[in-house]
């Protein structure tokens, strides 16, 4: 039960079977390496098809910045390289072996900034930070002015970020002090207000806990960082995922980047749900093979809410669900296509549903028209950059608007971007 | 691809099933004349909704009804079919057809309407209220909360410093009745109103300010007559009340974060 007073937001339901119990460790057959939704990454292939690689070894770097690397969620053997025209990533597949090599990097550098950066990039951590204003990972000598940790998620039928670490509370702490050091400001750390206490932290009190609500935005990335510290054009705001932390903890202390995810796999297409834990570019037919009703179904990386269709868990993702698909295309009439895609889609009405999808954090309704008229200007006053269109998609469910505020929103960014750039 | 339900027309039917109790206390007090009037009333918004779906591409709206409905409860009397046609194409075309339909429009265009028709035929006299209407603004406004599309702010700031009016004794009870009707059917509407908390808050306020002002000062003004021009003022002023709201909103959280 919801209490009026646990703070704006909402708690939109899917349908999704009861959940199994317990958890259990998957490692799929085949992994990927694939960019994040949205981004398209220049890359270099460091290793040829059919080369074997071990868990956590280099298989690719950035073209521009080849200290930058990505690192093989798992033992095997490389089965496809694909790029896209411009050498952009489009997917490195593994074939998964039966043994566990892992590849361990050397520590003994990382007492300084230089020597952290250098180890994070070289192990292929880097791509787990995401940047705002613009998403995508931060350049290789950037700055954060602070860094937000993620250890709560309000999407609905997200896994708990806290479950994910637990018994890792040392790596914890030790990922946040080397967080700390990267950072000139401070460290938040986004917990749900029913658990704030108990957090190992930071001995100089750089890194704070901020207590969230349980309803939808509050546990947003982008509503988090526009509530605590605004991402801007000269003061870049860091965000990671409190799993994300341990695993740079475990990495500083033993040399080897864990490379395992907690991933919820619900959704109406499902006989029950499941949590598992799995490694990042995980088959999503092979973890959801067992589990699905016969029928069509859509494979969905993410959340009902801000997922995409996919083939692999993509980065940043921890949550699959499973949606079923209608096969039932009839013609509509002319007119009924005219009434529900008219010329200019239908305005967003400001009412007390679009304020709480944002949860209350910034004044939806001039954000919402200064989206539509494309007027950056206003959108940056109002707290474009902190946002990113995950943030939004709250937002477009509850409008019923099917993604179109996140276009825009996309739009925007990358429009900002450019302009910024030149 | 799963979606939500807060689509326009779903706010457009949340507000007419808010505006229920209104209009069936109206329509019993009215007869069949009133529901006469609502008829040709809708029938003249419709037209010019198609009218733009064809030329513009445009999709009508339901709230086309809320129009229809607002201009016959309180357009002056025994107008005649043509000048209540001539100020409702007037109203619905100019003040919000031309902007792109209902939710990109600056004022109500009832309130656009009841205006040109109030300043434009001033011989007709104007319509007064019943105690049972009045009363079923309250439902009205209560239902418009509970389902979010009315601004709670707007109806609170409007009903705070009414109340106060009320027990200085500063309004008639015929204007009183008539800003009931006026604040839920054309104040609180979502789009025509303040986007922003506190600019709702001043809104509302500063609609029952005008109430009063108009009641003590207007000398031969009738009671509708009091609370459409109050209701037009205000939701001219609405889109400065939001810059101002703005404006330190960005303030404060400059002055809190150093950026927005």
């Amino acid at each position: 039960m919801r209490f009026p007073w646990s703070g704006a937001g909402l708690n939109p339901v899917f349908a999704s079977p009861p959940e199994e119990a317990g958890v259990s460790e998957v490692r799929t057959d085949e992994a990927a390496i694939c960019p994040p939704v949205g981004q398209s990454l220049h890359v270099t292939p460091l290793l040829q098809e059919g080369d074997s690689v071990a868990r956590g070894a280099a298989v690719a770097c950035l073209r521009h910045h080849p200290e930058v690397r990505f690192a093989a969620p798992v033992a095997g053997r490389v089965a496809r390289i694909s790029l896209l025209p411009g050498r952009k990533l489009s997917e490195i597949v593994l074939y998964s072996d039966p043994g566990d090599a892992a590849e361990r990097h050397d520590t003994s550098a990382t007492n300084n900034d230089a020597g952290l950066r250098r180890l994070m990039q070289a192990a292929g951590f880097w791509p787990r930070l995401r940047r705002r204003p613009f998403g995508g990972m931060p350049a290789p000598e950037e700055v954060p002015f602070a860094v937000v940790v993620m250890a709560t998620d309000t999407r609905p039928g997200a896994p708990d970020p806290r479950a994910a670490i637990e018994g890792q509370e040392d790596a914890f702490a030790h990922g946040l002090e080397a967080l700390a050091h990267l950072s000139q400001g401070p460290v938040i750390v986004c917990a749900p207000s029913d658990a704030a206490e108990g957090w190992h932290l930071l001995s100089d009190q750089r890194a704070r806990v901020v207590p969230r609500g349980p309803r939808h935005p509050q546990g947003a990335a982008g509503i988090c960082v526009h509530r605590l510290c605004p991402a801007g054009l000269d003061a870049p705001v860091w965000d990671l995922h409190a799993e994300d932390v341990a695993a740079l903890g475990a990495l500083l202390a033993t040399g080897v980047l864990p490379m395992t995810r907690l991933v919820r796999i619900g959704g109406a297409a499902l006989r029950t749900a499941r949590t598992v834990r799995t490694h990042p570019g995980a088959d999503l037919r092979e973890l959801t093979q067992r589990l699905v009703v016969p029928g069509p179904h859509e494979l969905i990386s993410g959340s009902a809410l801000d997922g995409r269709p996919a083939r692999w868990l993509a980065p940043r993702h921890r949550q699959i669900t499973v949606l079923p698909t209608s096969r039932d295309v009839r013609p509509t009439h002319w007119l009924t296509a005219a009434l529900r895609r008219p010329g200019l889609g239908t305005p967003a009405i400001p009412t007390a549903a679009l304020n709480q999808a944002f949860g209350a954090a910034l004044p939806a309704a001039p954000f919402v028209r200064a989206l539509g008229a494309g007027d950056d200007e206003s959108a940056m006053r109002l707290g474009l950059l902190s946002l990113l269109e995950e943030d939004v998609a709250l937002a477009d469910y509850v409008l019923g608007e099917g993604g179109r505020l996140s276009a825009q929103l996309g739009a925007m960014l990358d429009r900002i971007r450019t302009e910024f750039a030149a | 691809m799963t979606r939500g339900m807060w689509t326009r027309e779903t706010v457009a039917l949340m507000l007419l099933a808010a505006y229920l109790p209104l209009a069936l206390f109206w329509a019993w007090h009215g007869g069949a004349e009133a529901l006469g009037r609502f008829a040709l009333a809708a029938v003249i918004v419709a037209v010019w909704h198609v009218v733009f779906l064809l030329a513009r591409a445009q999709a009508p709206s339901l709230s086309g009804m809320i129009v229809a409905l607002a201009v016959a409860m309180l357009a002056p009397e025994d107008l005649g079919v043509i000048r209540l046609a001539l100020g409702l194409s007037f109203g619905v075309v100019l003040g919000e057809l031309v902007f792109g339909g209902w939710g990109r429009n600056v004022v109500h265009p009832a309130t656009v309407t009841l205006s040109f028709l109030g300043f434009g035929f001033p011989a007709f006299a104007w319509p007064g209220f019943d105690a049972p209407v009045a009363w079923a603004a309250i439902p009205a406004a209560l239902i418009g909360i509970a389902t979010g599309t009315m601004p709670a702010a707007v109806l609170a700031g409007a009903a705070g410093l009414g109340a106060a009016a009320l027990l200085l004794g500063a309004v008639p009870q015929a204007v009183l009745f008539a800003a009931c009707i006026v604040l839920v059917l054309l104040v609180a509407d979502p789009v025509a109103s303040a986007a922003t908390t506190p600019g709702r808050w001043v809104n509302g306020a500063l609609y029952a300010a005008l109430v009063i002002l108009f009641a003590r000062g207007w000398a031969g003004a009738a009671p509708a007559q009091i609370a459409v021009s109050a209701a037009l003022l205000t939701s001219l002023v609405a889109p400065l009340l939001d810059e101002a709201a703005l404006a330190l909103w960005t303030a404060r959280r400059k002055g809190r974060h150093g950026r927005t």
